[in-house]
């Protein structure tokens, strides 16, 4: 690896520091008290509560996944504390004149303004910092046009038959290990309606913030998209840097009905570990989407962050005609490791499927695409179009490929390529020959790369994507 | 021979031919010419019946057959021929076994017996020789690695095989030297009888000099604007197709 | 969040006891005899086999490598006896094998037919007829080859041949030497049935040798079910700069269970050109290992597989560069109809420093019933920067341009359709270095394709019919 190349994968995590506030956390430790503790926190209706003890009933039983190609030291889950709140939303703030200043000036300072005012135009968010959610932006305005935008928490209470129909009903609660603990003590997350016919006027967002120490996150997040409706919902997450690693293990679900769209983009920049793999987040995912009668699922993820990600955002192509596109760009530097990619699981007749999938593996670390495509034998006419390809970016890292296909229909089109490259010497001479400095070149390589990928992404988020790459890139080129 | 009433077809939904009439007699030899897109492609396809080109109205009997109700082996196996523009490539399948296996359902049509191995070679070895191409192609894979040049050679040798009644040339001269124009051009007119007639689909004048028409159509917006004898074409080589778009619309 | 070692991931338990089929093993294992100067050369590799197959994990959904193919018919040996079929008849010979000028020799039921085999030239010779120098050879390469993958990814199969290897065949090509036959292998399995046969052959090819071998496997009635579970591992060592033309073909009949192997190790510029075609039957399973282990080494690698009725089939390559500069071809086909399944598992491991790699993989079916099923999974775990890595995997149906093509000819749509299926494989029998073996392998083909019409993918009348479920 070149020296010039070598000394650009290294940047400092900006979203490092830690908020000094004041939380309410609860103490290490997971029994059925702990799954009560946050129900009562929560002021959870029965049901709730049984379907969370349900959950953990279950997650007892279970054996932590191991096939993935990551390794980590074993988690202790009692060492974890399970719940973290700020002080200041004990009383929960009515309006964002209340929310604690210092929260405020925490999200200015990753550069989310929270004020609507002041907020990127069009943009409705929620954000959720620790357990829980402590400030939705532009919710009357949706609520206007009937599309409800809301903490979890508040719609487990307001929309007890909404949740009550949908919960769980794409990713089950013993669906895997990680999205069982999920089920049992996820503390915050999102809800979405958009009804019938309704193209929901702004892009959704949740921010996702970790502060505490020693505190994991467990959010969910439910999407329902009724018959004919659009939605775009953007999330991101950053986390402060420290020696320990936390973990994150969150649910989505998404429920596209007849003819609906839901295009869900992620930018995951949650704190990698240090150069030396020293720290991060734990990033065990479970994201999952059911596509009914013409509607169209689009994951489009941005994987920067992270010391190990665990995460296969998925479409369940039940509906005749139904879309599902999934479209990756995993970056790993130092000791990260990814695992990720989706499975597309092909129900409906004439249903279609897109992956491409984009790995940049440098430093030490290791990224594998390990994706699903199945045809079930009612798929009548099911189409399948995979790419995987893989950068390298020095001798000392790992790029993977462990595509499944598995096809019981005759009729079924499926075509999987993948490729490796490299960013050459050559091709950083010639850069370098027309004038541009390494640096330069290697993000211009990188972002060519991705270029299929960050087409994806909402316009002002493809902007905030290639600078994430060029950051978490640093010190990296070889 | 071949009667064309009236023909209306679609491509994908899209409206190609709008109103074709033509009558070939035996023994004729009509060009057909005319601006890309005009629909000169689409006509051999909607004649030879290939999938995706449907039919919407119109009438065309082949030798006094409606040519709608025959499938595409049953229009091939009457003495209907497409020499195509682009020749697929079949790797895998011999070129030997592909022509025996067509001439011998060509055969069996006519209630003639099948031909021995023996002679089915000789008289393969005799085609490509007309046309000039090395008897070792036999053996390769249908088309698989041949040039654009060995391609269209390959179409005349499988026409004088096949021996058929009405030959649809589409753009056979595209992508081809003039020494392969002049091998591809002979080709066609020893098979001239007086009996067999030829549809000469192109682009350019520059083949009617090798294969001379009776008939000269031009084709534009998917019905032919004007007809004349091969004059016409040095006229439209001359002025361009502009002209005759224009007054067609 | 602290790491501990308290936690709630399960540990691998003791070993589990063994079923029903393991202790049959071992047990026949057990039974054999092994005397004289065998026994000094194959004690440790025997009890090393016993020892690894007792560990393993049992296969099952669970464990990766047989995630789509059940053992389950395994059963059906739990109480089997070793196969002890005589030899073949000349009409045996003359008919069902392929008339190659060739060194043939005959094994049946795991036991040489000199009868119908040719006399053994210099360097070819059963480990129990081994001299001095035959037997340092063996001691030096046997188990050697399949035992340099790391030990996760070893095949309780291939340790389960070695617990049971009583004999073998050792096929030796000095330095320099270029074989002028090829060596032809016939294994035969008889008609009896509840019984299994171990076949174990070792390859060695000394630097700059040549050679061409031929692997047939073959039933000796094939309109009668034979049962017999057969085990065959060949060890291949290839020498600096040596040349091997290697060709596995196993067209058993239908209700054979068969677990063979083949693993290579390839040492600086050695060649191999490698060909594999395989019926499915009750249970089939194939693992080819190939190692790159010196510089400058290449494989080309083709292989064919086609099931139907309710058989099965199964493929597990993999490719390991471990060192620089090597390169490897790899292109599989297959076509699965009626109720078979095929499994085709291609994987490409390029280790850390295996610099200027170059490596492809492609893999392409067509699948002609619904209740048919295809299982593909081209893996790639790359490790080093400087690499050409590429791999592909297709299902489809056949091309409607080229079906279009044929009957603008006159040539009827199922013609049209049989003549692109057999095509479709025909294409990979060019790579056949033999040609009286291609022109064999060709007919075989032309007649499997018109004496049964499952293999022939004709998808528009599967939907016309509503066969979609």
């Amino acid at each position: 690896m070149s020296e010039q190349v070598e000394s650009l994968i290294r940047k400092e995590y900006a979203a490092g520091f830690h908020s000094a506030i004041e939380s309410d956390t609860l103490a290490p430790g997971l029994d059925e008290d702990t799954v009560r503790f946050i129900s009562a926190q929560k002021q959870e209706p029965e049901w709730m509560l049984d379907w969370r003890l349900k959950a953990f009933r279950a997650w007892q039983e279970m054996a932590e996944p191991t096939w993935a190609h990551v390794h980590y030291p074993e988690i202790d889950f009692k060492s974890i504390s399970y719940y973290s709140a700020p002080k200041s939303m004990k009383d929960r703030p009515k309006s964002l004149d209340e929310v604690d200043p210092e929260l405020i000036a925490t999200y200015e300072k990753l550069g989310i303004p929270l004020h609507e005012q002041a907020a990127l135009a069009g943009v409705a968010m929620d954000v959720v910092f620790d357990s829980v959610s402590v400030v939705t932006t532009f919710r009357e305005k949706l609520r206007e046009v009937g599309v409800i935008f809301c903490p979890i928490s508040d719609a487990i209470r307001e929309y007890p038959e909404l949740v009550k129909k949908y919960l769980g009903s794409v990713v089950p609660q013993k669906d895997n290990f990680y999205a069982a603990l999920n089920s049992a003590v996820f503390s915050d997350g999102s809800f979405v309606y958009i009804p019938k016919g309704v193209r929901c006027p702004m892009e959704l967002s949740t921010y996702f913030r970790i502060n505490e120490l020693n505190t994991g996150q467990f959010e969910r997040t439910l999407i329902i998209a009724d018959e004919g409706s659009h939605v775009s919902y953007l999330e991101g997450c950053t986390a402060p840097m420290r020696d320990e690693n936390q973990l994150h293990a969150a649910v989505v679900e998404l429920v596209a009905l007849d003819d609906a769209q839901i295009k869900y983009s992620t930018v995951q920049n949650w704190y990698p570990g240090d150069k030396e793999g020293k720290g991060g987040i734990y990033n065990f995912v479970t994201k999952r989407g059911v596509a009914h009668k013409n509607a169209r699922i689009s994951w489009t993820q941005v994987e920067t962050g992270s010391a190990v990600t665990w995460k296969y955002p998925s479409c369940i192509l039940k509906g005749d005609n139904s879309v599902g596109e999934f479209y990756s760009v995993a970056l790993t530097n130092n000791f990260q490791q990814a695992d990720t990619g989706t499975k597309m699981i092909h129900l409906g007749k004439n249903t279609r499927s897109t992956i491409i999938a984009k790995g940049i593996s440098a430093g030490r670390s290791n990224s594998a695409y390990r994706g699903l495509v199945r045809i079930n034998p009612t798929a009548e006419g099911a189409r399948n179009y995979t790419q995987c390809d893989s950068l390298l970016i020095g001798d000392r890292c790992g790029a993977h490929t462990f595509p499944y296909i598995e096809t019981k229909n005759a009729s079924a089109v499926i075509e999987h390529e993948a490729t490796t490259s490299k960013v050459s010497d050559d091709q950083l001479f010639l850069c370098q020959q027309r004038g541009l400095d390494a640096e330069k070149a290697v993000s211009m390589i990188v972002n060519g790369f991705c270029r299929e990928v960050f087409k994806e992404l909402p316009m002002e988020f493809a902007v905030e994507a290639g600078k994430l790459l060029e950051v978490s890139l640093e010190g990296s080129v070889g | 021979m071949l009667e064309i009433h009236e023909l209306f077809a679609k491509v994908e939904g899209k409206q190609i031919l709008n109103g074709l009439n033509l009558s070939i007699k035996p023994g004729e030899v009509h060009a057909i010419m005319g601006p890309n897109g005009a629909g000169k492609s689409t006509l051999g396809n909607v004649l030879t019946g290939r999938a995706g080109y449907d039919v919407v109205s119109g009438e065309v009997t082949f030798n006094g057959k409606n040519l709608f109700e025959l499938e595409v082996e049953e229009r091939a196996r009457e003495g209907l021929f497409l020499a195509f523009q682009y020749p697929v490539e079949i790797p895998g399948v011999s070129n030997m076994e592909f022509l025996k296996a067509s001439v011998d359902a060509r055969r069996k049509h006519l209630g003639l017996p099948d031909l021995s191995s023996f002679d089915f070679m000789k008289l393969a070895r005799e085609c490509s020789q007309k046309v000039s191409l090395d008897p070792a192609f036999l053996k390769r894979g249908v088309n698989e690695g041949f040039s654009g040049g060995e391609k269209k050679r390959n179409e005349i040798m499988q026409m004088m095989l096949l021996e058929p009644g009405l030959c649809i040339l589409d753009e056979t001269d595209s992508g081809l030297d003039i020494d392969a124009l002049q091998v591809v051009s002979a080709g066609v007119n020893a098979m001239r009888d007086g009996a067999r007639s030829f549809i000469v689909v192109t682009h350019y004048q520059r083949l009617l000099d090798f294969i001379v028409p009776d008939y000269v159509h031009v084709l534009a917006n998917g019905k032919i604007v004007r007809t004349g004898d091969k004059e016409l074409a040095k006229e439209l080589e001359a002025k361009g197709y502009g002209w005759l778009e224009q007054e067609s619309v | 969040m602290s790491a501990s070692m308290t936690s709630n991931r399960q540990h691998t338990a003791a070993a589990a006891p063994l079923n029903a089929f393991q202790q049959q093993a071992l047990a026949l294992a057990a039974q054999q005899s092994v005397v004289g100067d065998n026994e000094r050369l194959l004690s440790d590799l025997r009890k090393q086999g016993a020892q690894e197959f007792e560990l393993a994990t049992w296969p099952g959904r669970k464990i990766e490598q047989w995630k789509y193919t059940s053992v389950q018919v395994l059963k059906d040996y739990e109480s089997a006896v070793w196969a002890n079929g005589s030899g073949v008849s000349g009409e045996f010979v003359s008919e069902r094998l392929i008339p190659l000028h060739a060194t043939r020799l005959v094994f049946v039921d795991g036991v040489l037919d000199s009868a119908a085999s040719d006399e053994m030239p210099d360097g070819i010779c059963l480990f129990s007829q081994a001299d001095e120098l035959a037997a340092e050879l063996i001691r030096s390469n046997l188990g050697k080859v399949s035992g340099s993958v790391s030990a996760a990814r070893r095949n309780l199969f291939a340790s389960l041949n070695s617990a049971w290897t009583q004999d073998g065949l050792l096929i030796h090509v000095g330095r320099n030497v270029v074989l002028e036959k090829p060596v032809y292998l016939v294994y035969v399995s008889s008609t009896q049935s509840n019984v299994v046969t171990n076949h174990r052959t070792l390859v060695v090819l000394e630097q700059s040798a040549n050679a061409r071998i031929i692997e047939h496997f073959v039933s000796e009635d094939n309109s009668v079910a034979c049962s017999s579970f057969v085990n065959s591992l060949t060890e291949i060592q290839l020498g600096q700069n040596a040349h091997l033309h290697h060709t596995r073909i196993n067209l058993e009949h239908e209700s054979a269970a068969h677990i063979g192997a083949v693993h290579v190790n390839l040492m600086r510029d050695a060649v191999l050109k490698g060909f594999t075609l395989s019926e499915g039957s009750k249970l089939k399973r194939l693992d080819y290992q190939l190692n790159h282990c010196g510089q400058g080494a290449s494989l080309n690698f083709d292989g064919v597989y086609l099931a139907r009725h309710n058989q099965l089939v199964d493929y597990h390559t993999c490719i390991e560069h471990r060192v620089p500069n090597c390169t490897s071809q790899q292109v599989f086909r297959g076509i699965v109809g009626d109720k078979a399944k095929a499994v085709f598992n291609g994987r490409i491991h390029i280790f850390e420093d295996a610099q200027k790699t170059l490596a492809e993989m492609s893999n392409r079916n067509l699948l002609t019933s619904n209740t048919a099923e295809i299982n593909t999974k081209p893996e790639l775990e790359i490790y080093a920067d400087d690499v050409k890595c590429a791999h592909g995997a297709t299902i489809s149906q056949l091309d409607e341009t080229a079906l279009y093509y044929l009957q603008s000819r006159g040539i009827s749509p199922s013609q049209a359709r049989m003549m692109l299926s057999f095509g479709f494989i025909n294409e990979l029998l060019s790579s056949v270095p033999d040609e009286t073996l291609q022109d064999w392998l060709e007919s075989w083909l032309r007649d499997r394709f018109s004496e049964d019409r499952s293999l022939v993918s004709d998808v528009r009348s599967l939907s016309a019919s509503g066969a979609g479920n």
